[in-house]
């Protein structure tokens, strides 16, 4: 698909090989209505919106990475495959 | 055995019917009608932001209640927005072909191709009365309605509206039930 031809709200972006970088407005705008609804005094509500989205995305990203690890470097130790 | 301050809080607020109806028609307006204006533009921007990203990504192809009825379930808790993207995209965007579709089609719809120039119409042959294809030659460049998203596009996009309606749903809760948990929350 050509960027020219995108139309917005009716076609897909092209962003399938930057994917990974959604996981930024997707946080930070869950963080906005969660800590909308949770806090109970709103004076430090920007703060608490920075501090959540940072600690999704820190959260997430560990999660990718500790599955790296484990797919790539531990199963290989524990089960290793035997040569065809 | 006393309750403590924290559940004491939480319960005594009651029930605020309008406020939980209000938030259901419009994220944030449960808690705005309740006089908490700042905190109902808060939500109404994150939850609609949420769901416009989700739409912005994905397309309107992003909320399909006919072919993604699960994630339309979900989606359906930011409220009348979502039933008339929905009603927009399965009346006046989606591609149909003619088995696709009851015949004839329920109100609104219409088999509609998918691909550029071409069209669908109803017409009589030998074996009766039937839709079939023909080139668009008034348009014969034209672009398809819409275009389906797909692979992680079209799984974040779904993703991201259903986190919309899933968020405003504890919203529309939070309005029901007045009381507010004392804490950092």
């Amino acid at each position: 698909m050509h960027l020219l031809a995108w139309r917005p709200f009716l076609d897909p972006m092209d962003v399938q090989s930057i994917w990974f970088v959604l996981l930024i407005p997707t946080a930070f705008f869950l963080s906005m209505a969660y800590r909308g609804v949770r806090l109970h005094k709103l004076d430090r509500y920007w703060l608490a919106v920075l501090a959540m989205t940072i600690q999704i995305i820190a959260a997430i990203v560990g999660l990718g990475a500790a599955f790296y690890a484990l797919i790539e470097w531990f199963l290989p130790v524990i089960v290793p495959m035997k040569p065809l | 055995m006393a309750s403590s301050p924290k559940q004491s809080d939480s319960l005594s607020g009651g029930v605020d019917v309008l406020a939980g109806l209000l938030a259901l028609v419009f994220p944030g307006a449960g808690h705005f009608i309740r006089r908490e204006r700042l905190r109902g533009v808060y939500i109404a921007l994150g939850v609609l932001g949420l769901f416009l990203t989700g739409l912005l990504l994905g397309g309107i192809d992003a909320v399909d209640s006919r072919e993604d009825r699960l994630w339309f379930l979900g989606q359906a808790f930011v409220g009348p927005v979502a039933f008339a993207v929905d009603w927009t995209h399965q009346s006046q965007f989606k591609a149909y072909d003619p088995g696709d579709l009851a015949d004839p089609p329920p109100t609104g719809l219409r088999p509609r191709s998918a691909y550029p120039g071409e069209l669908r119409e109803r017409t009589n042959t030998s074996a009766g009365d039937v839709w079939v294809w023909r080139p668009n030659a008034e348009a014969p460049t034209a672009e398809p309605p819409s275009r389906k998203g797909l692979a992680k596009v079209n799984e974040l996009a779904a993703l991201i509206t259903t986190l919309a309606g899933m968020l405003n749903f504890i919203a529309i809760v939070d309005a029901l039930l007045p009381g507010r948990v004392v804490g950092r929350g």
